[in-house]
């Protein structure tokens, strides 16, 4: 602002223009001059864009208060300088009073000009500044109610129920499909406590959960509920906590599905897997049976082509076999039947058994099988069985795969709110393009090496289904020749809940 | 030689056990279903019953519990012939049925011939 203002000046003495315009364009200013009221109005009126005016008040013709009265009209932003002979407060006090912003009596050294036309500038500067903020700001908050109402629409026009708590688990925000879901009036639930709103029990407690969570790698849970009803509504439930830059939790946002319909499909589909594995399963273990019968030589001898036969025979319905396990496997899990009983578990012990259980099959190899815990470790929330699932499978899939003189290890260590759970082996490892399948059901890794390897390609399918219902989650780490590591991070058991 | 009740709905099955008890000279009676298994139990007193556990008429928890909760059969031996297999489910069927059952020992189908002795004898006590 200092370079670049543009200064009118208004009198009708030369001798005053071209001192003043003398003075002030050397602070690199631009100084138009008028030698009467009406040049200056006319200069004003002009649109030239003054930011400051030096008017004298006697002037022949029109007088500098008409003129100042006439300038605040044009813009009553600019400012004007009133100029004022000898001892005439009486009128520079009567021009400020018409809104003139300073004055400044004759006779004036330079320097005086120069303060007060380079306050004035300033006072100028900052005007404008505030103009643009409070445009700025008129913006943004017309920004902010557009962009609300239009949150607002979509929220309220979704499929999907949505509920926002706030950090005090008030409910902030809910939509008509979550009252709907829920079987609440959603009317009854902003503003309320979670608690007083007549909400599931479970997905009250994640969502306070939600709120406590620190740090929580696993920011999102996602769980089912059956809404009971006269017809009972089943719900996939996504809870997410919110944070500000620094961490800290704000809320929580709730997004419901309704799942019924899936939910009523799935069970459709389990109960026919199961049906159908288990007419298959008896009448291939029979066969299994008997081919085991006969390979001991309890039908009679058996020639050595016949046994070869007979062998493969049963390799095979072995396979078989495991397909249809792994099929009711999953179809009870899919049936929602599997994580049920939620205890506080001692890892070390788990994992323990584990490896108890695992280590005659490994030895039968030539595999070493260690466990190396880092104590102590918080209690894991989980199903026993299932999780003892896990890591039997993990370490029956190392065995697998590890050829012999290899080592297998597991490894459990404590990991903020987590207990992290390694299962790492030196065996054929995993190519980079199989890595983000081999989770999915039926995958298998096909390459020469795994050709004489018996699978079905379910188990890992069945390992994530099992950690993910445990909130946890399970990753790996691949080379292909260069051994593997699958990695499960289960949560700890809250103190409240231990 | 001591005597030992198989009972299971799958004749096949049933034969193909009879087999491998027979080569260890067992002297073995066949049951075709829970009711049968029942009564022959009672009849024959065998020194241990090899017990199928999905049967229609009666299953081998129901044979299982009424013999077990007989002061006259209840120290017979029962091995569980159970199909629910695979890992994750066996562990819990053992502490969960297995236990309450009652029953001595369990062995999913289909079994290793030299596995099934083993537990027999275990459960003869000449292990």
């Amino acid at each position: 602002m200092a370079g670049g203002a543009r200064i009118l000046v208004v009198d009708d003495e030369q001798i005053m223009r071209d001192g003043c315009a003398r003075i002030l364009s050397k602070k690199d200013w631009e100084v138009v001059t008028a030698e009467s009221g009406e040049a200056g109005l006319e200069a004003i009126k002009g649109g030239d864009g003054f930011d400051v005016v030096l008017l004298d008040l006697m002037m022949p013709g029109i007088g500098g208060m008409e003129v100042l009265e006439a300038t605040q009209q044009v813009d009553p932003n600019l400012l004007v300088i009133v100029i004022t002979g000898y001892a005439t407060v009486e009128s520079a006090v009567e021009a400020m009073k018409k809104g003139a912003y300073d004055f400044i009596p004759k006779p004036f050294t330079p320097d005086q000009l120069r303060i007060i036309v380079n306050r004035a500038l300033e006072k100028r500067s900052l005007q404008r500044e505030m103009e643009l903020l409070k445009s700025e700001r008129e913006r943004s908050l017309r920004d902010i109610a557009t962009e609300k109402s239009r949150i607002a629409t979509i929220i309220n026009c979704m499929g999907d129920g949505v509920m926002v708590c706030d950090r005090d688990s008030c409910v902030v925000l809910s939509n008509p499909a979550a009252g709907r879901m829920l079987g609440i009036q959603e009317s009854s639930m902003i503003g309320n406590p979670l608690s007083q709103c007549s909400i599931d029990g479970t997905l009250t407690e994640t969502i306070m959960e939600s709120l406590r969570s620190v740090d929580s790698p696993f920011p999102t849970v996602s769980q089912e509920l059956c809404v009971s009803g006269p017809t009972p509504v089943f719900l996939r439930a996504h809870t997410a906590p919110v944070r500000n830059d620094v961490g800290e939790t704000l809320g929580s946002v709730t997004v419901l599905q309704d799942i019924t319909g899936l939910k009523e499909l799935d069970s459709m589909k389990s109960d026919f897997v199961a049906m159908v594995s288990h007419e298959l399963r008896s009448p291939v273990a029979s066969i299994h049976q008997q081919l085991s019968v006969m390979l001991e030589g309890m039908a009679g001898d058996l020639t050595e082509r016949q046994l070869r036969m007979m062998r493969r025979a049963k390799e095979r319905a072995n396979g078989l076999l495991e397909l249809i396990n792994d099929l009711l496997d999953l179809s009870k899990i899919e049936a929602g039947m599997a994580v049920q009983y939620k205890e506080p578990l001692l890892m070390e012990e788990l994992l323990g058994r584990v490896r108890e259980l695992m280590l005659p099959e490994a030895e039968a190899k030539g595999l070493r099988l260690e466990l190396d815990v880092e104590p102590p470790l918080r209690l894991v929330k989980g199903d026993r069985n299932n999780l003892e699932g896990v890591f039997t499978n993990l370490v029956g899939n190392a065995i697998k795969y590890t050829p012999e003189g290899g080592e297998i290890t597991i490894r459990a260590t404590g990991e903020g709110e987590n207990v992290r759970i390694d299962v790492s082996d030196t065996g054929i490892g995993i190519a980079k393009q199989d890595l983000p399948r081999i989770f999915d059901r039926f995958y298998r890794v096909k390459s020469e090496k795994t050709r004489q390897i018996v699978g079905t390609g379910l188990g890992l399918s069945i390992v994530k289904h099992i950690v993910e219902a445990h909130l946890g989650t399970i990753s790996v780490e691949s080379e292909e020749g260069g051994g593997s590591t699958f990695t499960v991070v289960l949560p700890a058991a809250s103190v409240q809940s231990r | 030689m001591s005597k030992i009740l198989i009972v299971d709905d799958d004749p096949d099955l049933v034969e193909a056990v009879t087999m491998i008890l027979e080569s260890k000279d067992y002297d073995v009676i066949a049951a075709y279903g829970g009711i049968e298994g029942l009564e022959k139990a009672k009849t024959e007193e065998p020194d241990l019953i090899v017990l199928d556990v999905m049967m229609p008429d009666k299953d081998g928890y129901a044979v299982c519990k009424e013999l077990k909760g007989d002061p006259k059969f209840g120290n017979i031996p029962i091995l569980l012939l159970t199909a629910v297999v695979s890992k994750i489910p066996t562990t819990r069927y053992t502490q969960q049925m297995g236990l309450e059952t009652e029953a001595d020992d369990y062995i999913d189908k289909p079994v290793e011939p030299a596995e099934l002795v083993r537990r027999i004898e275990v459960l003869l006590g000449k292990a």
